[in-house]
């Protein structure tokens, strides 16, 4: 920013305006734009007792201050200057505007004074440095209050201020635009050119006629693309965001775009932000900014202000933008800006048109496109040079070889991946998959590892209880009774059980509410399970919670596998509950209650415990170790050992159906299963075993809760071989991820929680559930399988080859078509035989055999061994060299075809328009013929086994043909297309010139199935 | 063969990466043990940085966390604070689950005749037993003192005489013979490792070490260190921690060290990470407890006893006895008095020593405890392979 710094300070501040007395507007220079120092002067001159009001405008520059009457306006305005002159001295020094802020440590004893209501009005949400305020100051400048939220006047005045909270939509590419894109391509510019030359040289039909061709390659390109645009469109529609908000007083749920700048937003885990917001309070809150900052890491977010002004966005650890998500913990948030002034909004209007970006086959397919306009045009200013020599006409030469090079171009390369992706998005969605971003289609044909998140994809997420271990003996629980061995048991005979039920729903953070004298549990299926066993045991839970208020909860985290709560009781006044990690739970204890007796714990009973906890784990059990302590009030409750023990609980989460299978056809497939799971080894083990994701090798499990201090080399090393991650902490899931990656796999990455949401989002496609999983995962996620089905993913991967392999398909049948054009029109003038084909020739050409076979290439079903194949290396080319020579063979054996045809007609009518026909016909027919080849890279027509019908492909064969035959019977055609008729014999050489090149072709692929 | 001579040994704390490793394997092995006399399990481990590697074999009716166990080792040996430690590291495991191979042999005090007979030797090994009268537990002087100087070493650690030390450590004792009796201590090397290269200096490391380790473990030894005798401490520069971020470990690299400390032969087999139906495990214990039980019946001044197994066959092919010319009868007449007396077959074996009950007898682990310093001439624990009890009964005849 332009700082001004004037000669002489004593300009600095002049008094306009001071008829009212206590009340003095001052115009300072340096402050007109300059945000900062307007906040510097809001800021820090109420600091003085006498002054009452402040407000600076950065877009007048001036100052209005009320004072005290008595005091003297020039001492104010001696004290704005000593502000500004401070201030653009430190931004002399420095290179920003923003310098200056960090040298303000004072900005935080700015307070407004009790009872005072500051009239410092801020206009705009533009880039203020909220983060560096206190969270006070920001609530009244903004007219809020943390408890009560705006009022109702407020929030009008708000709304009228600053408007609604909506971002302009990004205009979508108008029909016209597409339609007038059709004709902005190099072979366009060809066609014009060569229906200039047809003027000029008096071929006015011949001009018509292209145009013709232009216009309907045009409207075919036009209808296609506009449908795939819509398809494509149609990803975007996000999950409309809800926002809790509190205003006037109350907690209320209000669409995002309702959201007012001073509304206090309520952030618990899986909300969105909804506006850019200054953290008023935060309880470990952690957000996922990386729409913003590219970060996948959750950030954790505090409330105090910050220190330094010159920070990126991603360090304004206590701001929340807009567009974020709240990962974990929870906090309050007053909001600074909103709509197009948020950060989110400042990126969207600079992005003015929001268009899907090119996948890399679409990349790829331009560049191939591009590549061989280079090469047909060299190889058709041979022909023209090759012509002059032979001494043809300029003219004649000039259009032969311009529409040589309009029927060799590929035009519809791109189109084509489009179109072919679009609809592979439209097919996915019948299968209940829907794909969310566009090149996730060809990369899901590709991925070689897929990463399982267990809960919740491998498993329903829904837990129950079936163990405990309690007083060193089993207590199942079965059809909602509790059995020792074979007897029914009472659990209120039992001390131990009942304590330990009681820590269960008591360091537990489900919600329990009732409806209808029905509980209500709100809460994670662990949790849930473990208040809903209680319920069943006849224990009074909510009752259990009112007697024993919580008073402080520690979290399970990466170093302490376990969650600790401290609460009130009558006597001895604390007890401290923990649950978690069996083994970490009992490593802190001492004693334990059996037979309501408090005994101390031996050695020999910890063996026989963690005995019995492998064995829990090892039938798939979730183990939870439970213990308790009980101090006085006045003690520190930061009890870490000397625990009672109470017992184990064992808990299930069934495997989904049919999630074996999926994992064998996965393997099938020829994918890498890994699973990811927090389960303890022995859990990780039988599950792991059960799903079969060794595919017969030893199962590699890694235990590690510390991941991210293993060294990445190691880490990559290890990744290669590991089936299942046990006792991962959510935060290492992108880690893992991210390790796969570095071995240089194309990883899916499948999960439902909130904590996936950066793994999902940093694997190559992020896969969600769409029943049991969160916003979150969804919103993140490149694929999400609406039934949370498996099987559907194996459909899914399955399209996204087929897919892949019609995009080859129809590039293989375009340039060996082409490359057919080329080489006859090429050795025929080489060898002096005159030019086959005319201009109107190669056009029909280019018309009838290039558009419809190869769109309905695109569309061919899937063939039957696609799933049995081995996912393509993705750093392969779409087409290989060994392809290039493939399809010059098959273009050299349709050439070869129709210049025999050619060669009879020439030693039968010499030299001229019924040799011509000759070729003309053959060329086509086989080119159309050629489609039927081009289905399958190995299977025949001769196999006994026949691919899955085409009817796109029948049709467009049998039209095509049958166009073909109208240019032999329809005169009006002829004439156009300078044909002659044709005999019979004729038509029988033609006949089988067009069918030799299919026959060659079949019998020369290498086929790996039935015979040749 | 020269009668004059030098012989060093050497030893390895239990902090010694690769000493871990042979630790880990055998907590599995008790572990399984403790809760299934009949379990199967080859347990072989790795450890290199903060990633341990363990690759398991095993057929069994309990589970078994595996990581959980290898991390209370790590835990034990005092793996706590460092770069490397119980909590932090990675375990790997690669698991695979047989199908048992040695159906019905029953629990020990059922064992039939037949049984024994019927269990055969899954291993072709040649296995090496040894026993010689320059120490109170007959091994060899060398590796009794080397171990003896480890196992002080880890003392001094664990009890916080010095606290500094970290867990990984070896020590190396030349012995110096004249016609094949000790006669002084030709060297001592001790390479300890410590928390902080930077404390204490080397200086007052080696005085802490002379006083603490060396002068207590030779109180009351017969053949002590001399003047001439030349002690090294670290000779190659304070050690930082040591331990697996240092160096990597593998089960089964310290035979000489689990053995005779390469006084006598030994075999080419681990014997860590197996379970005791390994005849090239518990063959070695066998072969031990007969060479040990001749010395002391006082026929042979040293003896070495030779077994060969092969697969298929319960009892060994052969039992082979050198005395080296220390003999009282015929080596001969020793072998056949062995033979006569010493039950080789490998269900013998296993019920003679009740090598599947002893981890859940003793308390904390059988073969865990057994994997650090030395599977013989133990006198921290009650090994029935060390036992004279054959002693009176050779003796008699």
């Amino acid at each position: 920013m332009y700082i001004f710094v004037p000669e002489r300070l004593t300009e600095l501040v002049k008094v306009i305006h001071d008829a009212v007395r206590g009340r003095v507007r001052y115009k300072v220079q340096g402050l007109y734009h300059s945000l900062p120092l307007r906040y510097r002067i809001e800021m820090l001159l109420p600091q003085d007792p006498e002054v009452r009001e402040v407000s600076a405008s950065a877009l007048t520059g001036n100052v209005l201050v009320i004072f005290d009457p008595e005091c003297n306006p020039r001492k104010i305005g001696s004290q704005i200057e000593q502000i500004a002159v401070s201030y653009l001295q430190e931004s002399r020094n420095g290179d920003g505007s923003e310098q200056s802020l960090a040298a303000m440590p004072e900005i935080r004893a700015a307070r407004p004074r009790k009872g005072e209501q500051r009239l410092a009005v801020i206009e705009t949400g533009d880039s203020t440095p909220w983060y560096l305020m206190e969270s006070k100051f920001v609530l009244v400048s903004l007219n809020s209050s943390k408890k009560r939220g705006l009022s109702a006047e407020a929030a009008q005045a708000n709304l009228k201020k600053y408007g609604p909270n909506i971002i302009p939509e990004s205009a979508s590419r108008a029909k016209w635009d597409i339609f007038i894109d059709q004709f902005k391509s190099l072979p366009v510019a060809l066609l014009g050119a060569a229906a200039g030359l047809s003027v000029m040289t008096g071929g006015l039909s011949d001009a018509l006629v292209i145009l013709a061709v232009v216009g309907i390659n045009a409207v075919i390109g036009f209808v296609t693309e506009n449908d795939a645009e819509k398809t494509i469109k149609s990803l975007k529609t996000l999950i409309r965001p809800y926002a809790h908000v509190r205003r006037e007083g109350t907690l209320r749920e209000i669409p995002a775009d309702q959201v007012l700048v001073g509304d206090i937003l309520v952030l618990k885990p899986g909300a969105y932000v909804t506006a850019d917001a200054r953290l008023i309070e935060s309880n470990r809150l952690t957000v996922d900014e990386s729409v913003l900052t590219g970060e996948s890491m959750p950030v954790t977010k505090i409330s105090t202000p910050l220190k330094e002004a010159k920070i990126p966005l991603g360090d304004r650890v206590n701001m929340v933008y807009s567009g974020t998500l709240v990962t974990g913990g929870q906090g309050l948030a007053i909001v600074v800006a909103s709509g197009r002034s948020s950060e989110m909004g400042k990126i969207q209007s600079l992005l003015a048109e929001a268009e899907a970006p090119e996948t890399p086959i679409e990349r790829q397919l331009t560049t191939i496109g591009n590549q061989l306009v280079w090469i047909s045009s060299a190889i058709c200013g041979v022909v023209f040079f090759i012509g002059l020599l032979r001494g043809n006409g300029v003219i004649q030469m000039l259009k032969t070889a311009i529409s040589l090079a309009v029927a060799a171009v590929p035009e519809g390369l791109p189109a084509v991946a489009t179109t072919t992706l679009a609809l592979g998005i439209k097919n996915m969605r019948r299968h209940k998959v829907l794909i969310r971003n566009l090149h996730a289609i060809c990369t899901l044909g590709s991925v070689q590892t897929i990463c399982f998140d267990k809960t919740g994809t491998v498993t329903y997420n829904k837990m129950s209880v079936l163990m405990f271990y309690s007083g060193m003996r089993r207590i199942d629980v079965r059809n909602e009774g509790f059995f020792s061995g074979e007897t029914l048991f009472n659990p209120f005979d039992s001390d131990e059980l009942l304590k330990l039920m009681h820590v269960c729903v008591l360091c537990n953070e489900t919600q329990i509410d009732t409806k209808q004298r029905q509980y209500v549990l709100s809460g994670s299926a662990t949790e849930n399970a473990l208040v809903q066993v209680a319920i069943t045991a006849g224990v009074d839970v909510q009752a259990l919670r009112e007697q024993n208020p919580l008073l402080h909860t520690d979290y399970r985290s990466d170093n302490r596998q376990f969650m600790r709560t401290v609460h009130v009781t009558g006597n001895p006044g604390r007890l401290v509950a923990l649950k978690g990690s069996p083994v970490d739970v009992l490593a802190r204890c001492t004693f334990q209650i059996k037979n309501g007796q408090k005994t101390l714990l031996t050695d020999e009973e910890k063996d026989l415990i963690e005995a019995e906890n492998d064995s829990m784990a090892g039938d798939a059990l979730r183990v939870l170790g439970v213990a308790y302590a009980t101090a006085s009030g006045d003690e520190s409750l930061d009890v870490d050992e000397g625990l009672t023990w109470l017992g184990l609980v064992g808990m299930a989460d069934p495997i989904r159906e049919g999630v074996k299978e999926s994992v064998a056809m996965l393997h099938r497939a020829g994918l890498e299963t890994v699973m990811i799971t927090g389960d303890q080894g022995p859990t990780a083990y039988a599950v792991g075993r059960e799903l079969g994701l060794n595919n017969g090798n030893p199962l590699e499990i890694l235990d590690s809760t510390h991941l991210s201090v293993t060294d990445p080399a190691v880490m990559k090393a290890l990744s290669k071989q590991v089936h299942v991650f046990s006792r991962v902490s959510p935060s290492h899931k992108l880690q893992i991820v991210q390790s796969l990656q570095s071995t240089g796999r194309v990883v899916a990455m499948t999960g439902d929680g909130i904590n996936d949401g950066p793994a999902l989002k940093a694997a190559d496609v992020g896969i969600a559930m769409g029943q049991g999983g969160t916003d979150v995962a969804r919103e993140v996620a490149d694929v999400v399988l609406e039934e949370d089905d498996l099987e559907t993913l194996i459909i899914a991967i399955s399209d996204g080859r087929t897919i892949y392999n019609n995009i080859r398909k129809t590039l293989h049948y375009l340039l060996a078509t082409n490359f057919s054009e080329i080489q006859v029109m090429f050795v025929a003038g080489a060898l002096g035989l005159g030019y086959p084909l005319n201009t109107m020739q190669l056009l029909w050409i280019n018309l009838v055999s290039d558009i419809f076979p190869g769109l309905a290439l695109a569309l061919e079903p899937a063939e039957p061994d696609v799933i049995d194949q081995p996912p393509r290396d993705p750093m392969e080319p779409i087409v290989k060299t060994e392809d290039f020579k493939r399809i010059t063979f098959e273009a050299a054996t349709m050439t070869a075809a129709s210049l025999t045809a050619y060669g009879y007609g020439l030693m039968k009518y010499g030299m001229g328009p019924a040799a011509g026909t000759m070729a003309f016909h053959s060329l086509t027919t086989s080119q159309i013929l050629h489609a039927l080849s081009c289905r399958s890279e190995k299977r025949t027509i001769f196999d006994s086994e026949k691919s899955a019908p085409n009817k796109y492909l029948t049709a467009a064969v049998v039209g095509s043909l049958g166009m073909q035959l109208a240019t032999l019977l329809v005169p009006g055609l002829r004439t156009l297309l300078g044909t002659t008729r044709v005999a019979l014999t004729d038509a029988l050489v033609i006949g089988a010139t067009s069918v030799l090149p299919l026959l060659v072709t079949e019998a020369t692929k290498t086929g790996v199935v039935g015979p040749k | 063969m020269k009668r004059d001579y030098i012989h060093t040994s050497e030893s390895v704390t239990e902090g010694h990466p690769d000493k871990l490793c042979d630790q880990i394997s055998d907590a599995i092995i008790d572990r399984f043990l403790e809760h299934d006399v009949h379990a199967r399990v080859t347990a072989e481990c790795a450890v290199s940085l903060s990633v341990v590697f363990i690759a398991a074999r095993f057929a069994s009716g309990i589970k078994v966390d595996f990581p959980n166990v290898a991390r209370k080792v790590i835990q034990r040996i005092g793996y706590v604070e460092h770069e490397f430690n119980f909590r932090t590291c990675s375990i790997l495991t690669s698991l695979k689950e047989m199908v048992p191979d040695q159906h019905g042999f029953p629990d020990d005090d059922e064992v039939s005749e037949e049984d024994i007979n019927r269990l055969v030797a899954y291993d072709q090994v040649t296995l090496f037993g040894f026993a010689c009268n320059e120490s109170p537990t007959l091994m060899p002087l060398p590796i009794w003192l080397a171990h003896k100087l480890t196992r002080r070493l880890s003392e001094v650690r664990l009890q916080n005489v010095l606290p500094y030390l970290a867990p990984d450590g070896t020590t190396q004792v030349g012995v110096e013979y004249k016609d094949r009796i000790p006669q002084r201590i030709h060297s001592i090397t001790i390479n300890s490792s410590q928390n902080d290269r930077a404390y204490p200096k080397p200086e007052r490391l080696r005085e802490d070490i002379l006083e603490n380790v060396v002068r207590s473990v030779f109180q009351d030894e017969p053949v002590a260190p001399d003047k001439n005798t030349e002690i090294f401490v670290n000779p190659g520069g304070p050690l930082k921690l040591g331990g697996p971020s240092v160096h990597s470990g593998l089960t089964g690299r310290k035979n000489a060290i689990d053995t005779y400390g390469g006084y006598a032969r030994n075999s080419g087999a681990a014997l860590s990470g197996k379970d005791p139906f390994r005849i090239d495990r518990v063959g070695a214990y066998a072969a031990r407890y007969a060479a040990k039980n001749i010395v002391a019946a006082g026929l042979a001044d040293r003896c070495e006893v030779q077994i060969s197994y092969s697969i298929g066959l319960a009892g060994p092919v052969s039992v082979q006895v050198e005395t080296m010319g220390t003999g009282k009868i015929s080596d001969d007449a020793i072998s056949a008095l062995v033979e006569k007396h010493f039950d080789f077959r490998l269900g013998g074996i296993v019920k003679q020593f009740n090598l599947r009950k002893l981890p859940s007898l003793s308390k904390g682990g059988f073969y865990r405890k057994l994997a650090a310093y030395g599977h013989f001439g133990r006198t921290d624990m009650e090994l029935p392979w060390e036992a004279t009890d054959k002693a009176d009964l050779l003796r008699s005849l």
